[in-house]
């Protein structure tokens, strides 16, 4: 479960202090799909990254699964994503200088997973890519590139993955295949999905809604009995673009 | 661990072509280190082994006077109380020898004379591979060097006149014990038997021979015996040395060689370590978003350094030992006439130097990068989120911080701390490899001061070129952006090209120091022949022969009365040397002076305290005391002022004399011959010494031959040196060691050019980008180039300038207080350096561009 209570977040701007985030409550219970929606510049990237321990919030706590991260200092917080938080990027962030299947492998490796190998492969192929793992990322396609950025996000299993504007820089139909493989990830493993999304159909299919305007929350819509997430229909393998 | 190792593994796969400039700066640096160091090992390993042969004995007891019989048998006593296990008689004299029939050519040499047991260690080898024995020489045999034979003009089995005397050529010497081809020396050696030597009457009264006594003692015995011997014979010119002292000696100045060279190898490793600094900095920077992708998944900042400090001392090892093949290489490759002057002994590399080359190579690289490598702790990952935001946060400028607090606040004191104690470091490395502290922190601190006007320079050019950010010239406008935009480079290329500058340009300068010091040249018209051991009733003959033989026109030639004598007490104001232990005590004073006795003053002569006897007479022969006139150095450096009472020994003869004059001397000018005390004509009169001459000698060669060859037929006891043939002599010596001497400033010159290319060169990646966006909004290559071109030019000429000043300062303080030689500031040279630096500068800066600028623009911007 992930709680915030009276988070804000401020950045002094030259000589005044700008308010990114006005104090926020928010409770997410464990396996839902929640979108974050908003304006650009509305604090959704900041809020996703204060809940993944990757900005420190100028007040208020966050806690996750009980633990306060608030409290915790960079490597208690690295260590903390390494085992419980999965992140999916816009731009994919995948490490240059390694194939697709050690950048599967990082995650697993740092943690000292056993069997790290036979992992990496079998996510490989669940996203579709297993003829790609020893490709470089510039050697792939965007879509290619995310998924692989997925399966990343999913090596060490972890109960909660954090994704901003996970589909941002790709076409619909691979958008759409991206957004897939993560609500099967939530339905199949129980992970929390924490979602960035400008994507109205994807804010749609969510258990849970929050959009924000200016730093405020101005609407929220959930926890609510969950709709039927559609199952995906087919898992076309990325052609590649 | 195991993640850190397999990232590295991983990182090197992937990114060990954007660091190839870092095995160069590291590599090169690490083969000047060992290439230097190995040479000189070698030369000194060679020499350490040959040091019994180098004196051809244990112990050598030496006396530049006949043997007396007190002395014969005293030293007899001391002998018989050590391990002496055998014992064998040499002599060595300089004297000319000439072709019984052949041409009318006389030579100089150094003859030797030994007896059946000669030598003790080492051998003499001959040409041809004939055995050496002493039989070769009884019975006026003699064997000669090859370049004799040419001399003359002589073969084997043919007779050469010594002293007078004919000796037959047995054999020719390919090597001998203890001397070697590119030492200096008078003549070329000639050996013959003792007994022959003895026959000849060179060993006349006055004559300059050194009477030697080779012993071989059991090695427990031969410090002791080296001691008693010096100790009990310390007054009465009789010295002896054994191979361990030789070693010694050899050692000690081939240490302080090894030393020196070695640290001009570690100046050229540190400015490898500011291209590794260079190097890293921008390897940091296009790691920025890695290290943050890291750190998101779960990587400890801890786990993150160790990755990429790791990566850099696996670069470091790989580059040190790319270094030490290179060395090989290079050792294979020197000129053979370097071999030459290091007295053909055989070199190669040498296990200690490798260990030395590949420690300082590795830990200077680490050193070098370990501070910007701290760098990524502040690398946060939420940059990942932030879109394109790729910079480091750094101390905010003076826009943005606010008071001096403020900025304290901001100060990465880890990051300064080790600054200080990788500083710490590099004057320890640098101690080490000069073997001094002093040296070491002088190094250091010149390295600092430049580094800290060079950073100070780097602010006042930001500051200085700030109003012409609005000048209507784009290039212009933009260069000037360039300089003091965010992240900019300007530090950094001043730095490093002004250090390299100044340590190439410090090396040259020191280098045309060094040649112009041993620039030698004969004086049109002044003496060059030298006539010595002129018997008294020789004079005359001498002479006239001269008057004869010389040039029209040129001055006659002079005889000069000389005696040898010695120091043995100083009364006088400031100095009171009772006796010769006293006077001993003032160090050189205690040596063996060439003194004469005139009544007048020569023309390169003048007085510059007290009254010269100038014509006055001899002095009466009831006076109590003699008159001196003494030198200027000597009054200054042993405070021996007019009125004080000098004795000398003369010859066994007490000889007392007040300082009437003090004398300035002008020794560059020295055609009549220089001496450091002169006497008043009369007490000295009637003691027995011998004449020496300054001859101005025909022009022509072979009336020169033809003089020598005369000079020595009619009188064997006599020796005419002929002053070019010395000079050439000389001059070769020293052509090798200006050679030498080209070779360290070469390789230096080498390193830094290569160095500061790389380092220039990799300041390129900071403008792709920029570059790539000018160019889509319309700007040519050409105005592109035109705007690097100033921008570098500005940066190039402030860095030639600042080192070439601090090129300046180090000549000055090296020459001053290293070598002690006069200092010439060079400053054609220096200016010449500075304008390179700055053309270097703008051609390697541009030229690295270059590709930058051919890229497709859409390409570079898709890769950021």
């Amino acid at each position: 479960m992930i709680e915030l209570r009276g988070v804000s977040k401020s950045v002094p701007s030259g000589s005044s202090v700008l308010t990114i985030l006005h104090p926020i409550d928010l409770v997410v219970p464990d396996g839902k799909v929640v979108a974050i929606t908003g304006a650009s510049g509305s604090g959704k990237s900041t809020l996703l990254g204060l809940i993944a321990g990757l900005d420190a919030p100028t007040g208020g706590h966050i806690a996750i699964d009980g633990v306060d991260i608030t409290a915790l200092d960079e490597d208690a917080l690295a260590r903390l994503r390494g085992r419980r938080i999965g992140f999916v990027f816009q731009f994919f962030h995948l490490l240059p200088s390694l194939t697709a299947l050690e950048n599967i492998l990082v995650p697993m490796e740092i943690a000292g997973v056993p069997g790290a190998r036979t992992r990496a492969i079998a996510l490989l192929e669940e996203v579709g890519l297993s003829q790609r793992g020893h490709h470089y990322p510039s050697q792939l396609s965007g879509g290619e590139q995310q998924r692989v950025a997925i399966a990343r996000a999913l090596a060490n299993d972890p109960p909660l993955l954090l994704a901003d504007e996970p589909t941002g820089n790709l076409d619909s139909t691979t958008g759409r295949q991206i957004i897939d493989l993560l609500l099967q990830a939530n339905r199949s493993r129980g992970t929390t999905l924490l979602l960035v999304t400008h994507d109205p159909e994807l804010a749609a299919v969510a258990h849970m809604s929050v959009a924000l305007r200016d730093g405020r929350v101005v609407s929220q819509t959930g926890p609510d009995p969950a709709p039927p997430i559609p199952d995906p229909t087919s898992h076309i393998p990325d052609a590649g673009q | 661990m195991n993640f850190v190792l397999k990232m590295v593994a991983r990182e090197l796969r992937a990114s060990w072509r954007r660091l190839l400039f870092f095995f160069v700066c590291v590599a090169i640096g690490v083969a000047a280190i060992v290439t230097l160091r190995s040479i000189i090992q070698s030369i000194r390993t060679g020499l350490m082994r040959e040091a019994r042969a180098t004196i051809a004995s244990d112990v050598l007891v030496q006396s530049t006077r006949p043997w007396t019989p007190e002395i014969r048998a005293e030293l007899d006593d001391r002998l018989a109380k050590a391990p002496v296990q055998a014992r064998t008689e040499s002599i060595e004299t300089a004297t000319m020898v000439r072709a019984e029939r052949g041409a009318p050519v006389a030579r100089m040499v150094e003859l030797r004379g030994v007896e059946a047991g000669y030598p003790f260690y080492g051998t003499v080898v001959l040409q041809n591979g004939a055995p050496y024995s002493h039989a070769l020489i009884e019975h006026a045999g003699t064997l000669v060097r090859p370049e004799l034979l040419a001399q003359l003009g002589v073969k084997l089995d043919d007779r050469i006149l010594i002293g007078g005397q004919p000796f037959t050529i047995r054999g020719v010497i390919d090597q001998e014990p203890g001397r070697r081809v590119g030492g200096f020396s008078l003549g070329s050696r000639v050996l013959v038997d003792l007994v022959d030597l003895r026959k000849t009457g060179l060993l006349t009264f006055g004559s300059r021979a050194n009477y030697q006594l080779l012993l071989k003692v059991r090695a427990d015995g031969v410090d002791n015996l080296t001691r008693d011997v010096r100790a009990g014979f310390r007054d009465r010119f009789v010295t002896a040395r054994s191979y361990r002292s030789t070693e010694d000696q050899i050692g000690e100045s081939l240490q302080r060689a090894e030393n020196f060279l070695s640290l001009v190898g570690f100046v050229i490793v540190v400015l490898g370590g500011i291209g590794v600094w260079s190097v890293t900095r921008v390897f940091v920077r296009q790691k920025i978003r890695s290290v943050a992708i890291l750190k998101c998944v779960g990587a400890s900042t801890a786990q993150v350094l160790a990755t990429y400090v790791l990566q850099v001392a696996l670069l470091a090892a790989a580059g040190s030992l790319i270094g030490v093949a290179i060395a090989a290489v290079a050792i294979r490759a020197i000129p053979a006439a370097l071999t030459e002057s290091f007295g053909g002994l055989p070199y190669g590399l040498t296990g200690s130097a490798v260990l030395q080359g590949l420690t300082v190579g590795l830990l200077v690289s680490v050193l070098f990068a370990l501070v910007p490598l701290l760098d990524i702790r502040r690398i946060k990952p939420l940059l990942l989120i932030r879109g394109a935001d790729t910079t480091i946060a750094v101390t905010p400028t003076a826009a943005g911080a606010r008071g001096l607090s403020a900025r304290l606040r901001h100060i990465d004191w880890l990051q300064m701390g080790l600054a200080a104690a990788v500083g710490a470091a590099l004057v320890g490395v640098a101690s080490w490899q000069a073997g001094s502290w002093r040296a070491g922190a002088a190094v250091s601190i010149g390295f600092a001061a430049v580094s800290a006007v060079l950073y100070v320079a780097a602010f006042a050019l930001v500051r200085f070129v700030m109003p012409l950010a609005s000048a209507p010239w784009f290039p212009l406008r933009h260069a000037v952006i360039s300089l003091r935009r965010p992240g900019n480079q300007t530090r950094v290329i001043l730095l490093a090209v002004g250090l390299g500058s100044f340590f190439v340009l410090g090396v040259r300068a020191l280098q045309s120091n060094l040649v112009s010091e041993f620039d030698v040249g004969v004086t049109r018209g002044g003496a060059d022949m030298f006539i010595i051991d002129v018997q008294r009733d020789q004079v005359e003959g001498v002479q006239s022969l001269l008057r004869e033989r010389q040039d029209p026109g040129t001055s006659p030639a002079r005889l000069v009365p000389v005696l040898r004598a010695r120091v043995t007490a100083v009364r006088g104001r400031d100095v009171n040397l009772e006796n010769v232990g006293d006077v001993r005590g003032r160090g050189s004073l205690a040596r063996e002076y060439v003194i004469t006795y005139r009544d007048n003053l020569e023309s390169n002569e003048r007085i510059v305290e007290g009254k010269f006897w100038n014509g006055a007479g001899p002095l009466p022969a009831d006076a109590p005391l003699s008159e001196v006139s003494v030198e200027e150095s000597i009054h200054e450096r042993f405070n021996i002022h007019i009125g004080d009472e000098m004795r000398f020994d003369v010859l066994g003869r007490t000889l007392a004399a007040r300082v009437t004059s003090i004398r300035h001397v002008e020794w560059g000018d020295a055609r009549s011959g220089g001496f450091m005390f002169v006497f008043r004509p009369g007490s000295l009169s009637q003691a027995p010494h011998t004449f020496i001459g300054f001859v101005k000698a025909p022009d022509d060669p072979t009336a020169r031959a033809r003089l020598q060859y005369d000079l020595v037929a009619r009188y064997p006891n006599i020796t005419a040196i002929d002053g070019r043939e010395i000079l050439a002599r000389i001059q070769h010596v020293i052509d090798n060691a200006v050679l030498g001497i080209s070779v360290v400033g070469g390789i230096a010159l080498l390193s830094g050019v290569l160095i500061l290319i790389g380092a220039v060169a990799m300041t390129k990646f900071q403008r792709v980008y920029e570059s790539a966006i000018l160019r889509t909004l319309g700007a040519s290559t050409r105005l592109l180039m035109t705007t690097l071109a100033i921008e570098y030019c500005a940066l190039g000429l402030l860095a030639g300038a600042i080192g070439a000043a601090g090129a300046l300062g180090l000549s000055w303080g090296v020459t001053r207080y290293v070598f002690d030689i006069s200092w010439r500031p060079v400053p054609g040279l220096l200016a010449a350096g500075a304008l390179l630096t700055a053309l270097l500068v703008v051609a390697v800066g541009v030229l690295a561009s270059a590709d930058v600028l051919r890229k497709k623009p859409l390409a570079t911007l898709r890769a950021e």
